[in-house]
């Protein structure tokens, strides 16, 4: 056989078939932690259920992805294409503080999906819809085989880059002067800005920086996926079922949530019956997951 | 000195009879001074097709500034079905109640052979259409499609394995989308019966978009040589650079007529991974081949684009012409149902089949592809001859 390694003898051993599908579903489960941290990190400190985040990812990923089409060396590109995800996430975020900052939590989130409908859109125009852009692959290469299945240099950044945003989000909004301001300002934006906190700079600055953080995760992870601007935005389904798994507080709970959602969607493409409904997994995670934090809750408090 | 006068009056007689044969015949006449047609297209929404429709409406401005069919001018609509099926039933009636078409031609939709075949059949009206995208379109008695579609070029993509590249275990694995999942097994089952063998895997599960990795594992360990895709075009590169990311060899990657791109070529540059895809028409990227011709021609005269899209609109357009000039006396509904039904098999040079309509409950004439495979960057015709799928 050309170029590959011998194919393992189809064994009887499902164990083994299952490990495999769970660990070929490494490789989305840790986008799904990424982008589930961002979630996270912009929820905790902007209070917006952020729809519209992956598609700011995707700004900055498709502005990489052309300008190295033009001839920029990768790296020079890929700091490009942060600064554009950060540049479009600020514009997001300007939107969102200047008009809805007092705005109920739903509110904010319709506001967020309807940015994602109107950047989605754009996006499909600004790159050609569905012919593809090449993504020129950052992080190249595989690290390891487990179980028969390459698990690339990429999927180990991703997830690296899952734990390291987790540890600086935690030590940021537990350990720092301006974490603590931000807590404050996503608690109770007017008495934040009464004691003189800057609201609405540091809100930018959070949307500037979850835009980049998105960018990046989505620099990375784009190469393998379906270079499609539409495709790439709509990663935030599971991202956000996985900051759901984290209750939209918990960076660790976030973290391995997203990556057990890719490992269940990858045994759910070799089981049976399974695989039609794999898309809808997210939703069953958010359904299991509203239906357990309301356990405790009578019929009154619930409703 | 006798035979003189025979001789110029036959030759005469022939020259009249090739310079057109209408001269004799009465031709098509019209007495509302124009031939009315119709198109409903996909141009807004997920997918755009409108270069199917645009290619045919340059063929009959063409015609028109020529002077029109035996004097009648084409009056050639486009309509847009933002792939919205109330929008699609609203443009049939339109075209049907208020505009009296005589005929649709030139259609390319995600849905709108699903949405108005019915309405075809109830308003006996009759479509050529562009591209055939639903298995409606190769399912109505009312409309037959110029190009190959998606189904027949699965079981001819299974017979290029099968025999060209001597494949043992073929995989089949689809997105489904709305109601094609019954097609595609059709066309698998079809592959089975005409070769005698069984699909090695069957997966009708995979995903639009998201990590492919699962799935071309499957394949791997599933011992398969050759998998068939439906993917599109961000599918198709997604799939590929998995497949190099598993670092798989010895599998054959053959994809449907969607995957035939410029763009995908491009971006699958490096990939050493042998990958195919079906054509509909004569591989529109060979710009030397005799049989793309007059298309090129067509198009550089109109300005327009030369991709498949084209091909598809400039013949649906060539075959409309055809019928339209067979008929003798008013252009109506019903002459040009008669003369779809009765039309004889016509060669074209952009497809390996003969086009015709006739009276059968369904239609899937083009039966033939071309398969192209992808070499540092660009598309390479892979068969020179037409590959046509058997009837039996």
């Amino acid at each position: 056989m050309p170029g590959g390694q011998a194919r393992p003898a189809i064994s009887g051993l499902m164990m083994n078939l299952y490990l495999t599908a769970a660990v070929a579903g490494l490789a989305a489960g840790g986008a799904y932690a990424l982008l589930g941290v961002c979630a996270v990190f912009t929820y905790r400190l902007v209070s917006v259920v952020n729809f519209v985040g992956a598609a700011i990812g995707a700004a900055g990923a498709f502005a990489f992805a052309m300008l190295v089409e033009q001839g920029l060396p990768i790296g020079v590109g890929a700091l490009a294409g942060v600064i554009v995800g950060a540049a479009v996430g600020i514009g997001v975020g300007a939107i969102v503080t200047k008009w809805f900052a007092e705005s109920p939590a739903s509110t904010k989130a319709a506001v967020a999906v309807a940015l994602l409908v109107g950047l989605a859109a754009i996006g499909l125009r600004i790159t050609g819809g569905q012919h593809p852009h090449d993504f020129p692959e950052l992080i190249r290469g595989s690290a390891f085989r487990l179980a028969g299945v390459e698990v690339t240099n990429a999927s180990v950044a991703t997830l690296a880059l899952a734990v390291l945003f987790t540890l600086a989000a935690n030590l940021f909004l537990d350990r720092s002067h301006t974490g603590l301001q931000l807590r404050a300002l996503s608690e109770r934006p007017v008495a934040a800005e009464l004691i003189g906190i800057p609201v609405h700079v540091l809100s930018l600055w959070v949307w500037g920086v979850g835009g980049a953080a998105t960018a990046l995760a989505l620099i990375i992870i784009a190469p393998q996926r379906a270079p499609n601007f539409l495709a790439l935005s709509l990663l935030v389904v599971p991202a956000l079922a996985a900051a759901l798994i984290g209750f939209f507080r918990n960076f660790w709970v976030t973290l391995v949530g997203g990556v057990a959602m890719g490992m269940i969607e990858g045994l759910a493409s070799v089981i049976p019956g399974l695989g039609e409904y794999r898309t809808a997994l997210p939703f069953l995670v958010i359904l299991a997951v509203l239906l357990w934090s309301q356990r405790g809750a009578r019929w009154d408090d619930a409703r | 000195m006798s035979l003189k006068p025979t001789a110029v009056l036959l030759a005469s007689g022939l020259a009249a009879a090739t310079w057109s044969g209408a001269a004799f015949a009465a031709g098509p006449t019209c007495p509302d001074g124009s031939i009315k047609l119709g198109a409903i297209s996909t141009i807004t929404g997920p997918a755009d097709f409108s270069e199917v429709p645009k290619a045919a409406k340059t063929m009959y401005d063409a015609v028109n500034r020529a002077g029109g069919v035996n004097g009648c001018k084409i009056d050639y609509e486009i309509a847009d079905d933002k792939a919205d099926p109330q929008v699609a039933a609203q443009a049939a009636r339109d075209f049907i109640d208020n505009k009296k078409v005589v005929a649709m031609t030139g259609g390319a939709s995600l849905l709108e052979c699903a949405v108005n075949a019915p309405t075809y059949k109830r308003a006996n009206v009759m479509s050529v259409h562009g591209l055939g995208v639903d298995p409606v379109c190769f399912n109505s008695p009312n409309i037959a499609p110029v190009n190959v579609g998606p189904y027949t070029l699965t079981t001819a993509m299974g017979l290029f394995a099968t025999n060209k590249l001597k494949v043992k275990n073929l995989c089949a694995m689809f997105i489904i989308i709305g109601g094609t999942q019954e097609a595609y097994k059709a066309a698998i089952a079809r592959w089975e019966q005409l070769t005698g063998q069984k699909a090695k895997l069957v997966d009708l599960t995979v995903p639009i978009s998201g990590d492919y990795t699962p799935f071309v594992i499957k394949a791997r360990d599933a011992g398969c040589d050759a998998v068939i895709s439906n993917a599109i075009e961000p599918g198709v590169v997604a799939w590929v650079k998995t497949a190099d990311a598993q670092k798989i060899g010895g599998i054959n990657w053959l994809f449907l007529a969607p995957g035939y791109t410029v763009e995908v070529a491009k971006t699958l540059a490096d990939s050493k991974q042998p990958i195919y895809a079906g054509t509909e028409w004569e591989p529109y990227t060979d710009r030397n081949s005799p049989a793309n011709k007059d298309w090129i021609a067509a198009m550089n005269a109109g300005k327009r684009p030369l991709t498949a899209f084209s091909q598809g609109g400039y013949l649906s357009a060539e075959v409309m012409l055809d019928v339209i000039k067979s008929i003798d006396g008013p252009v109506t509904r019903d002459s040009i149902n008669k003369a779809l039904a009765s039309m004889k098999p016509k060669s074209y040079p952009l497809a390996g089949s003969p086009y015709v309509f006739g009276t059968a409950d369904r239609h899937a004439p083009m039966q033939s592809t071309k398969v192209v495979k992808l070499e540092k960057g660009a598309w390479t015709v892979e068969t020179k001859d037409w590959l046509v799928v058997p009837a039996k």
